[in-house]
């Protein structure tokens, strides 16, 4: 059953961004979104998030709450790790012990040590950041959980533990997670959607639930040398 | 910083010794032999006029920025006041309010530091609403927060470098415009003892207070810088 669907939608600002995209998020699946730099995939996340509205075309949410962790963490630089994980949780209006019981479990899975959680953003790495913004997100307890590219920029130690960790969310939410690359997403969904260049079409629909690491090579192998006889065919359509 | 203080005494003791105008220890002595009590009511009373007409000023650049913000009419009308009370001087302001409220109103002083520092920190304010980051009001949002959140989380901390910048320049300058108002009113402050010493010819009495608001506008900058850096701890 579907937990958020996108029905044929477009989305132009000074040129055509999205060019109607079809899709849809299974409950209790980890679906990727996986296209070159510059495709649209962040503005087709932002509309799957309710922050921008379609030309055309529709998109239905069945989730009571999604929670959306931005390619650029937007923490507030004024506010330390700690209360930035805490701000939906205060806007939730719940009780302090609460809050801090939640924020400190979120923390605790992500390896954010107290100390780390008392540093503001201008002081934290990158990798603590962006735990920090998946953290805030989670401590939400979303139905939906969107992440837009959440290894870019990232070491590859802090990769590695962001995937584990990412492993064990997806089993329990229902998640998106946007890339530009395909690797990224290679262990964590089970499908995964392949857009082109922009305008932003879905290119190939790949299916990797159930599949061992393998064979999911090989069903990626098979997807982008679609995708290259796609693009040979739109550079000589006389062909 | 000391090496121009040190220089700037030497200067006037040079001076001093032609005969031109007392010297910074005969002026010193002259502080010294003030009534403690004229001089805190007297200071007090400059101290009240600036930080009041300040305040006033504030609220009336933050309410004129966020009308400002919805409608462009608005924006206009407020844009050409601004460059008519930047243009008129502390001085047009004191004589015509002093003569329209009384020589013993006590608001002239408060209204002439309003309508000079109004118009800087219009433009304080509109910047700092203008430097708000969207990403951020869109991340808070994405979390459920309310207008009264967004105000309070992002919209305020984010202006605070700039009005606490602007704060700091705006209520030194408040303090020495009180000043310029006071001498022409009968309410007492330091501007007006600065007056009376004038018209008795009392050189060192004019020197005495010039020194004492010297100090005071001195010493509330270095509070306020204290406070200011308190507000950008989070700047790394």
């Amino acid at each position: 059953m579907a937990v958020l669907k996108v029905l044929n939608v477009h989305k132009s600002y000074k040129e055509k961004v999205l060019d109607g995209i079809t899709l849809e998020l299974r409950r209790g699946e980890a679906l990727g979104i996986v296209g070159p730099n510059g495709c649209g995939k962040t503005t087709l996340l932002r509309i799957m998030a309710g922050l921008e509205v379609p030309d055309s075309g529709e998109v239905i949410r069945e989730a009571e709450r999604v929670g959306i962790v931005f390619q650029d963490n937007r923490l507030l630089p004024w506010k330390t790790l700690y209360q930035n994980i805490a701000l939906g949780l205060k806007y939730m209006k719940l009780p302090a012990s609460e809050i801090r019981e939640r924020v400190m479990r979120y923390a605790r899975e992500l390896n954010l040590s107290e100390e780390e959680l008392s540093l503001y953003p201008g002081k934290a790495s990158g990798g603590m950041k962006k735990k920090a913004a998946i953290a805030r997100s989670l401590a939400l307890e979303p139905d939906v959980l969107l992440l837009d590219e959440p290894f870019t920029g990232l070491d590859v130690k802090t990769i590695d533990s962001l995937k584990g960790f990412l492993g064990e969310v997806v089993k329990e939410v229902s998640t998106v997670i946007v890339s530009h690359q395909l690797e990224d997403l290679l262990t964590l969904t089970e499908r995964t959607y392949l857009l082109t260049h922009r305008p932003a079409r879905v290119a190939y629909e790949l299916n990797l639930s159930g599949k061992g690491l393998r064979e999911r090579v090989n069903l990626v192998r098979e997807a982008l040398l679609h995708l290259i006889e796609e693009v040979d065919q739109d550079s000589n359509p006389q062909e | 910083m000391t090496l121009s203080y040190v220089l700037f005494l030497a200067g006037w003791q040079v001076a001093s010794l032609g005969g031109l105008v007392p010297g910074p220890l005969t002026t010193l002595e002259r502080v010294l032999s003030l009534k403690p009590g004229e001089v805190f009511s007297n200071l007090l009373r400059t101290l009240y006029n600036g930080v009041a007409g300040f305040s006033l000023s504030f609220l009336v650049s933050m309410t004129l920025s966020v009308l400002a913000q919805k409608n462009y009419v608005i924006r206009g009308v407020i844009r050409g006041l601004s460059e008519m009370f930047n243009s008129t001087s502390a001085l047009v302001w004191s004589l015509v309010l002093v003569a329209t409220l009384g020589v013993l109103n006590p608001l002239p002083p408060i209204l002439v530091v309003s309508a000079v520092t109004a118009p800087h920190l219009l433009s304080a304010v509109t910047s700092a609403i203008n430097s708000v980051d969207k990403g951020l009001v869109e991340a808070v949002r994405s979390l459920g927060a309310s207008q009264f959140d967004e105000f309070m989380d992002v919209l305020l901390p984010s202006s605070v470098p700039i009005l606490a910048s602007a704060s700091r320049v705006g209520i030194g300058t408040a303090l020495r415009i009180s000043v310029v108002a006071e001498a022409f009113g009968g309410g007492g402050g330091v501007g007006y003892m600065l007056m009376r010493s004038y018209n008795l010819a009392d050189v060192e009495g004019v020197l005495a207070w010039s020194v004492i608001l010297f100090l005071t506008v001195l010493a509330m900058d270095k509070l306020l810088a204290y406070l200011e850096g308190g507000a950008r701890k989070w700047q790394s």
